[in-house]
């Protein structure tokens, strides 16, 4: 089953609008769509009166579902949220909160993800061929754990806070990440391909591996050895901490300065 | 007339003591407020009455009208935004929050671009306090971390700190150590024991590698950190760790500088880690002097602090995403009410610019740079000084502001139940 | 003129002795009246169980402590958000909601009068802010005296006198319902950082100890006629082998009123742990229900414990931070100077955990060990041992020995040889839980005489009507119908409104604060006592003159007036 779901124009584009229920799930039942609603706002929206919809096909399961979502779609927040299973493809960017609470099946984002890209995440699969915004793979205020398992990756650069509280799962980011990627981070495996700055701040458990430079490393990782590795193979230095939390997180880092 | 004991509404230290006499329904005289407060009380000058503008002309109009057009503004609005609250009454600030809730509106206080990130904080690793008299009777070390009470909060440290003799202390003045850390050399530093010189962005490094040397690791603590000598950094782990009672307060110089709320964060962890040897507690120096009232009454009414998007009928919280910085910022609401402070003039530009693009009402004793945004200025009376009503302290204790002066304008309470009223009215939940 | 009549209301009300009698109550301007006109609002009810408004003595809901436990906690709020419908505002929070999730679930539960726990003197009028958010039911404020610094003075210098006209004072200054000590001494030692043992301990400076505390304020409480007795929680909280101290705490006590008890004890279950250290803790709550047994001055409530997530909040900071080093979950710590202090850790309470299956014993055997109902009243020191919202579950294991069985089952395996709960056998009847549930409160808070827990002519037409039928229902064998019933009123009614019905709140309600104002003689007033303003003007950081909660915070009270014989 394909289902094609394209914005029509919109009065104020740049209202947010809340679509927790764009997930596989709700296209099963053929009628269904036409009763879903999304808030524009304070305003509770028919699905038709902010998409065309286009729907090709049958399912009788979530996997057998792909979701397209075409047109002006930065603004629109939890696209995939909670999703078992199926396909979700983003033909541009989109907004925040995407895949959050995601537990099966795969996003797509051929643009850029607004922030919170895969918060909470605890199974499935996240790409984003363009940039991700701050607390990519991250958790929610006030909450011990982050993403819990699953994969993101991401082709561009992240914001600060990436992998915050990461609990599980692996997130790849192929450009820099921001500031203080990894911070709170307890388990699951980060790899940052470029740079970034202050990584890994009161880590308790879990690998990092960082293939470019950190810039202000913290002071408070004890350096434990040295490693060839990577593509071309090159020295590593090995961390542990966060030392000032009684932590046992590890990091491999190519490159790094501290801020004297 | 001379009123005794009365409140200062100017910042959060909330001083009891102020002296005010009054001739012929005019301040005429304060005594024991600082320049600060001294100023708010002697210059409290308002608009007769509220002001509206069309095409670009202004006019005096009635209340009826000010309050009709409002209440038309927020019912129309799809993502209408509710922003300011710190310098009003409690009792104001949750009629806000009433009205947010009917109205699916966004509510947030000045606390997004202060102490936001404080709250973010505590919410991850809590909060050892105190009221500030704990501290004047016993705190035998003071730090100050990223802020400048002698020009901020002028009297902070002859009420409650430095100056203020307690009972445990009776020469607070020699009996008490105090650390100043900040990015340069303040009025405040230059009273300090230990005055940290921190490198931009580098408190977080420094305040982690201080847990790390209290709890006794220095071996992979660089020569220097953030441009503090690593000697220092033993010496003032040492210093806190020999306290009987420590405190630490901190200000935006760590809440608004790179990393935000992990770096308060990590000052909270230190005081956490720094209760196994000794007592050490930890107080922001919030702002306006009743910012933190709004966190509270916005707590109990809605779960959460600041922040909160009522859009859908319940209450969501994600600071970022709710925040009326990023909000505005952002282009998102079509509509916004402005009580009791002044975004324009400590917003960033681009939030500030989609201020012209939509309605605004501005309800406020005073014209501020806002005012220049407004569709409707509603004056009103100044909480502290002709409107009574509850305030917090910096320190969460709550007292009652006074009136000195018989009230011609209406007051926040009187203009926001109003619309209240009336929103409900339309709404059918009268 | 407001009538309502209930008609067919099978009423259990143990101050009258109504034990299930089929009768219709008469309800005229918020009260309880012999008889109304033909033309009155009838409520049908069907014979379904009817009680007086539920009555909660000992609870969290209001104030700085509970509102910095939501503040804190984003994630608890999520946990329990409801939509603005009807009359009802949006709600937040599991188990710390907001103050209209309280009132709304609470009413739902067929609740009308609650007592706030703990109440910092400084930081009164933030409770009574919160108060008149709390809009269906009637408020009190349990105010603190551990940690007084004006009080501990007047006890060392051995002059109850002046304990009594201190305590006088900042009750009528904070509008405070009852003397409340906290931990007493342990809160002001931990102002450094420190705690007391026990009783016998000295309080760092002031050279007074826990003991002298209690036992002074004990009987200044009577020389005030203060409708409650003193309310305590004892030392030594939540520490293996603390029954002792807890057990040597209610020897102190004498019998000094014929009305009530002497000694309001709360959430016994957090204080009759033996053994020496958490890994061989085990129940000890048959010594202390037996001392309870042969003292009728003391009445206890359980403070159960129930499993799941809550937070845990008390005026006891250190130990607060204790638990923190076990949990290392976050933790907030509030002093208020010269008076108290509080402390905040979120925590969950699991099957699998040893410690906790022996705590969610012991409170359930407290209140099965101690033969008269009216002294263990039933909670959970609401949130601490559980959400309110768990009251109907621990009805239903009061009531039930199969369902005890069956929970007892899911426990961890070694519970058995550490507690005493499998082999009791005792099954509460209805009249027994409605004792334990508003009657038991009632006449332990003192306030029978206004009107509160009894459906007397004259009484507040505070009615809870639950949807079972006590002749149909075997309590033992139909636990789950229990629950249902217990969670959900058919109706509540409160001041002869009807604030619920089936779930839904259907006004907004305005609270009642009920306050005492203990009058003393001419040179007890401490307004006027040189010492005391002296100090208070110099050791405060408020002036004495900002320091009474005005009138305006309690626009609807009920203020009870004692004449102190001192």
């Amino acid at each position: 089953m394909k289902v094609v779901l394209t914005t029509k124009p919109r009065k104020n584009p740049r209202i947010p609008v809340e679509a927790e229920l764009l997930i596989p799930e709700s296209f099963l039942d053929p009628s269904g769509a036409e009763e879903l609603t999304v808030w524009e706002g304070n305003r509770e929206r028919g699905l038709s009166d902010l998409f065309d919809i286009h729907v090709e096909g049958g399912a009788e399961k979530a996997e057998e579902v792909q979701l397209v979502v075409r047109g002006d779609t930065g603004t629109l927040k939890r696209v995939g949220e909670r999703m078992t299973g199926g396909r979700i493809l983003i033909e541009g960017d989109i907004g925040m909160h995407c895949g959050n609470l995601m537990k099966g099946g795969t996003i797509e984002i051929a643009g850029n993800a607004d922030a919170w890209l895969g918060r909470e995440m605890l199974g499935g699969e996240i790409r984003c061929r363009g940039n991700a915004n701050h607390y990519l793979a991250s958790g929610y205020r006030g909450e011990k754990f982050g993403m819990k398992g699953g994969v993101v990756e991401v082709f561009g650069n992240a914001g600060d806070y990436t992998a915050e509280y990461l609990s599980g799962g692996k997130v790849i980011v192929h450009g820099n990440a921001g500031d203080l990627p990894g911070i709170e981070m307890a388990a699951g495996t980060l790899v940052i391909m470029g740079d970034c700055r202050r990584a890994c701040g009161n880590m308790t458990g879990g690998e990092v591996y960082i293939h470019g430079t950190v810039h202000q490393m913290l002071p408070t990782f004890r350096k434990v050895g040295e490693k060839v590795m990577g593509e071309p193979p090159a020295p590593y230095s090995i961390f542990t901490g966060d030392i000032a939390n009684r932590g046992k997180g590890t990091i491999f880092i190519r490159n790094y300065q501290y801020l004297l | 007339m001379i009123y005794h004991d009365v409140l200062c509404p100017f910042c959060a230290c909330l001083c009891d003591d102020i002296v005010v006499e009054v001739e012929d329904g005019r301040i005429v005289k304060v005594d024991n407020a600082c320049d600060l407060g001294t100023h708010k009380f002697m210059s409290d000058e308002k608009l007769r009455s509220p002001m509206r503008r069309e095409r670009g002309v202004w006019r005096e109009v009635g209340m009826e009208e000010a309050i009709s057009r409002t209440v038309e503004i927020l019912l129309d609005a799809d993502r209408p935004l509710l922003y300011g609250w710190s310098s009003t009454h409690v009792e104001a600030q949750g009629l806000g929050i009433r009205i947010a809730e009917v109205i699916g509106g966004v509510i947030d206080s000045t606390t997004s671009i202060c102490h936001g990130p404080s709250i973010l904080a505590i919410q991850e690793v809590g909060h050892p306090g105190s009221t500030l008299g704990q501290i004047k009777n016993r705190a035998d070390l003071v730090v100050y971390w990223g802020c400048n009470p002698i020009e901020a909060h002028p009297r902070h440290l002859s009420r409650y700190t430095t100056y203020a003799d307690g009972f445990f202390l009776n020469k607070a003045f020699r009996e008490r150590k105090l650390i100043v850390a900040d990015t340069r050399r303040t009025q405040s530093a230059r009273i300090a024991d230990e005055f940290l010189l921190v490198k931009h962005d580098a408190d977080y490094a420094i305040l982690g590698a201080i847990r790390a040397i209290v709890r006794g690791q220095t071996d992979m603590i660089p020569p220097s950190v953030g441009g503090v000598p690593k000697q220092q950094l033993l010496r003032v782990a040492e210093m806190c760790k020999k306290a009987k009672y420590g405190v630490f307060f901190f200000g935006m110089g760590l809440t608004q500088t790179a990393g935000k709320y992990k770096n308060v964060r990590n000052a909270i962890e230190l005081v956490i880690e720094l209760n196994r040897h000794t007592k050490f507690t930890l107080t922001p120096m919030r702002g306006h002097f009743n910012v933190y009232g709004f966190n509270e009454v916005c707590t109990w009414m809605t779960g959460y602090p600041y922040a909160v998007d009522y859009s859908r009928g319940l209450a969501f919280y994600n600071p970022g995403e709710t925040t009326a910085v990023d909000i505005l910022a952002r282009g998102e609401c079509d509509a916004c009410l402005v009580v009791a402070s002044d975004p324009a003039a400590h917003m960033p530009k681009k939030a500030v610019a989609h201020l012209s693009t939509i309605p605004v009402v501005q309800i406020d004793p005073q014209i501020n740079l806002t005012s220049a945004f407004c569709e409707l200025l509603i004056p009103v009376a100044t909480t502290g000084i002709d409107a009574e009503g509850s305030a917090y302290r910096m320190d969460g204790v709550p007292l009652r502001m006074k009136a000195v002066l018989k009230n011609v304008h209406p007051t926040d309470t009187d203009v926001l139940g109003e619309i209240y009223r009336r929103i409900r009215g339309a709404k059918g939940c009268g | 003129m407001a009538e309502l009549l209930v008609k067919n209301a099978c009423v259990i009300d143990p101050l009258q002795g109504i034990e299930g009698d089929i009768m219709d109550i008469a309800i005229r301007d918020g009260r309880i009246v012999e008889s109304v006109r033909n033309g009155a609002e009838v409520i049908d009810a069907q014979g379904f169980l009817t009680m007086p408004g539920g009555i909660d003595s000992h609870t969290h809901i209001c104030g700085t402590k509970v509102n910095f436990g939501r503040y804190m906690s984003p994630e608890d709020m999520r946990a329990g958000r409801t939509v603005k419908r009807g009359k009802m505002h949006a709600t937040s929070g599991y188990s710390v909601p907001t103050t209209y999730g309280n009132s709304y679930r609470y009413s739902v539960m067929g609740y009308t009068t609650v007592l706030e726990g703990a109440m910092a003197p400084l930081e009164a009028r933030h409770t009574h802010e919160e108060f008149s958010a709390t809009p269906l039911q009637d408020t009190m404020a349990n105010t603190l005296f551990d940690g007084n610094w004006p009080v501990m003075e007047a006890v060392k210098e051995g002059d109850l006198k002046r304990v009594a006209a201190i305590v006088a004072w900042i009750l009528e200054a904070v509008k405070g319902f009852a003397i409340k000590l906290t931990n007493p001494g342990g809160t002001e030692a931990w102002g450094w950082g420190k705690n007391v043992e026990c009783i016998r301990d000295t309080v760092p400076y002031f050279g007074v100890t826990p003991a002298e505390i209690i036992l002074s304020l004990v009987k200044a409480n009577e020389m005030l006629r203060l409708p409650h007795s003193v309310h305590l929680h004892c030392n030594r909280l939540g520490i293996p082998g603390n029954y002792s101290c807890t057990i040597g705490t209610f020897d102190l006590i004498p019998d000094l009123n014929r009305n009530r008890q002497s000694l309001y004890a709360t959430h016994v279950q957090f204080h009759s742990y033996g053994g020496s250290s958490w890994p061989d803790i085990n129940s000890k709550a048959e010594p202390v229900a037996y001392a309870v047994n042969r003292k009728p001055q003391i009445v206890i409530d359980m403070g159960q414990m129930m499993f799941g997530k809550t937070t845990t909040m008390t005026a006891d900071g250190p130990m607060e931070f204790n638990l923190y080093r076990l949990y290392h979950n976050k933790w907030s710590n509030h002093d208020v100077e010269l008076e108290t202090t509080s402390g905040i850790i979120p925590v969950l309470y699991r099957r699998k955990n040893l410690v906790n299956c022996v705590m969610w014993s012991i409170g359930l055997e407290l209140a099965l060990l101690v033969k008269n109902p009216w002294q263990c009243l039933l909670s959970t020191d609401n949130p601490n041992g559980a959400p309110f919202v768990k009251y109907p579950e621990i009805i239903a294991l009061l009531m039930s020995r199969p369902y005890r069985e069956k929970e007892f089952a899911t426990l961890h395996p070694h519970t058995g040889s550490r507690v005493l709960l499998p082999s009791i056998d005792r099954e509460l009847d209805w009249n027994e839980i409605a004792v334990m549930t508003r009657a038991g409160q009632s006449r332990a808070l003192g306030i029978d005489r206004i009107g509160k827990g009894h459906l007397r002519a004259g009484a507040e037409a505070d009615i809870a009507i639950y949807p079972l039928r006590i002749g149909d229902t075997d309590p033992s064998r139909e636990y789950e119908k229990v629950i249902g019933a217990f969670r959900k009123t058919m109706w509540t009614i409160k001041r002869g409104r009807v604030v619920a019905r089936d779930g839904e709140i259907l006004v907004e309600g305005k609270n009642a604060t009920i306050w005492v104002r203990p009058t003393v003689p001419e040179p007890y007033r401490m307004e006027q006592d040189p010492d005391f303003v002296r100090n208070f003007e110099r050791y405060y950081t408020v002036r004495m003159s900002n320091y009474p909660v005005q009138h305006h915070y309690i626009p609807r009270n009920i203020c009870i007036e004692t004449e102190a014989v001192l």
